[in-house]
């Protein structure tokens, strides 16, 4: 089904220079990266083929552009619907038939279509790694996907904030600590509990740790490329869980954008509050 | 086509809009006069969807605001008083963006997109990018952008603010239009006598209610019995002076080197009677004319009366 929001995005996002030049400094970046990497990788070293450190490249490599475009996103992200309100076109919008679903939904897939692009642009790098043997393709397949899937989950979140907070400011501001909660205190509680768990064995407190490291991201895709072993299918709980929390601010979205929808419920119908847009 | 029964909308303790009852019939220009922090917008917005009643009800186009507000979006075209417009799109995507959410067939679009430009006057400017055009050229894209859908109501929040002089004839012009086009219209001003042109009802807002409705017609010819007339003569300014002293109706008369201008107090009948006594006592009239009511003073006086009497 045809996406005005999505379209008018896309138009207005992809024309400017911007995307041009974040995607070719995005490459050249990485490229210098993977180079660079793969230099060290054969230096002093007896054999060009090397496997394992082949696959260390890979995963090094798969990381650090999760952490660049984990990060990356909500700067794309968090002022879609704020800026709207900041700029005066919102209410507008809002007198136009579109459901609240077809307007995130497009703010989300418009916001976050750059960074697809960063990930498909910078595929042909891991190739690089192939040549050298290690990484396999279904892992890379794996990983893209897991990639894709969060950059969509923390647009989404992004948005969401945009939506319901009253300026960018605030919601840059949540956007971040969401996915700082996500790779830092997700990763620093998992990995604090998990030493803790250890020694004496405590397997409460070591499933505590697991559920931690389940929601991040990093760990996560780390277990896709067989770089950390938990025996579970992990990833299942992170989709899970995160899909929970984009659900929970669904409504608070509604709320905002349509307090119609909400007019059968006493008290929910802002009907003592000033104009959102 | 636009009823409200008891439309009220609070903030907390303030009442914005206090019971408001109004009815717009089909076709007509409404103009919705009111001071700053009359309750305009706060009306406006809740005919358009944007913020809820806190009761009452409010009808568009046979849905009601808050349980058929979809049915309410596709029959309304809505102008918000203050308004942006979207970066780095041309005029042409820009309407077409607003045709696509309404889902308007392509063809439909271009057709109508066209016949709209001609209309607001920017086919010129088709190609170009909305935020370089000027406030004018954009408040009157905005009055295109509200027709894309073809929409029966249209409501105007300010239209005309923070206009220079020429932009605001230019968008007079365009609002004219509108007249034309048989659509059922809502326009809110602060200034009466830039609805006067093209109503046909003004309705005066005041703290939330509505303190008078009347035709246009009838608000600049019954409800004043003040009139302001000018007349020029062949004769002495002794003459005039002479023969408009005997006429108890004339209240206050300034001379000009051109003629005279006469406050006189009665109705249109009356008005003749005075020209013909000016003539019988031999003032050579070259000019005899009933000069705009200073609408402006007509409002404050309207609700000026008003409040007296409910102080009284």
């Amino acid at each position: 089904m045809k996406n005005p929001i999505l379209l008018k995005e896309f138009r207005q996002r992809m024309r400017t220079s911007r995307a041009p030049i974040v995607v070719t400094g995005y490459v050249a970046s990485m490229g210098i990266l993977t180079f660079f990497l793969l230099y060290e990788n054969v230096q002093g070293q007896l054999y060009l083929f090397q496997p394992a450190r082949s696959q260390q490249v890979f995963t090094i490599l798969s990381l650090i552009q999760m952490i660049i475009v984990a990060f990356l996103t909500p700067a794309f992200s968090a002022g879609t619907i704020s800026g709207e309100r900041e700029r005066r076109t919102l209410a507008v919008l809002l007198t136009t038939p579109l459901s609240p679903f077809s307007i995130l939904f497009g703010k989300i897939i418009a916001s976050s279509a750059l960074q697809y692009l960063l990930l498909l642009a910078s595929l042909p790098l891991y190739s690089l790694v192939f040549l050298f043997g290690g990484a396999v393709p279904q892992e890379v397949l794996a990983v893209l996907v897991f990639q894709l899937f969060t950059i969509f989950i923390i647009a989404t979140i992004s948005v969401m904030w945009s939506t319901v907070a009253l300026r960018s400011g605030w919601s840059t501001v949540l956007s971040y600590a969401t996915v700082s909660f996500m790779i830092f205190i997700t990763g620093s509680i998992g990995l604090g509990l998990q030493s803790l768990a250890s020694n004496p064995v405590d397997a409460d407190v070591a499933r505590y740790g697991q559920f931690f490291l389940s929601l991040n991201p990093l760990w996560i895709e780390a277990e896709l490329e067989n770089a950390v072993h938990s025996g579970n299918a992990e990833w299942v709980l992170f989709v899970i869980f995160y899909f929970a929390v984009a659900c929970c601010l669904l409504p608070f979205c509604i709320w905002r954008l349509r307090p119609q929808w909400l007019w059968r419920i006493p008290g929910l119908t802002r009907v003592n509050e000033r104009n959102y847009q | 086509m636009i009823q409200t029964q008891h439309l009220t909308k609070k903030f907390g303790r303030f009442t914005a809009v206090d019971k408001l009852n109004l009815y717009v019939p089909e076709g007509t220009v409404f103009g919705l006069v009111g001071e700053n922090g009359a309750g305009k917008t706060t009306t406006l917005s809740m005919l358009a969807t944007l913020s809820t009643p806190t009761s009452g009800k409010a009808v568009i186009n046979g849905y009601d605001v808050v349980r058929h507000p979809s049915d309410v979006r596709r029959s309304i075209g809505f102008m918000p008083d203050s308004f942006g417009v979207y970066d780095d799109l041309s005029v042409d995507e820009y309407l077409e963006f607003y045709a696509d959410c309404y889902a308007v067939p392509r063809a439909v679009m271009q057709k109508r997109r066209q016949d709209l430009l001609e209309r607001v006057q920017l086919v010129d400017k088709r190609h170009t990018y909305v935020n370089a055009l000027s406030r004018g050229m954009q408040q009157r894209l905005e009055i295109a952008r509200c027709l894309m859908h073809n929409p029966p109501v249209l409501i105007l929040d300010e239209p005309a603010s923070g206009l220079d002089p020429r932009s605001r004839i230019e968008l007079r012009s365009v609002l004219k239009e509108l007249k034309a086009l048989k659509k059922t219209v809502v326009i809110s001003s602060h200034i009466l006598y830039e609805l006067a042109e093209f109503a046909d009802e003004i309705g005066i807002l005041r703290r939330g209610q509505i303190a008078a409705v009347a035709s246009v017609s009838v608000m600049l010819q019954h409800s004043s019995s003040q009139r302001t007339l000018w007349i020029a003569t062949k004769s002495s300014q002794h003459v005039l002076e002479q023969a408009l002293r005997d006429v108890p109706e004339v209240s206050s008369v300034t001379y000009f080197p051109e003629g005279v201008e006469v406050i006189y107090q009665g109705t249109l009948e009356e008005q003749s009677e005075l020209l013909l006594k000016l003539l019988r006592r031999g003032v050579r009239v070259s000019q005899f004319a009933e000069r705009p009511t200073d609408i402006e003073a007509l409002f404050l006086r309207l609700t000026s009366e008003r409040e007296e009497g409910g102080s009284a």
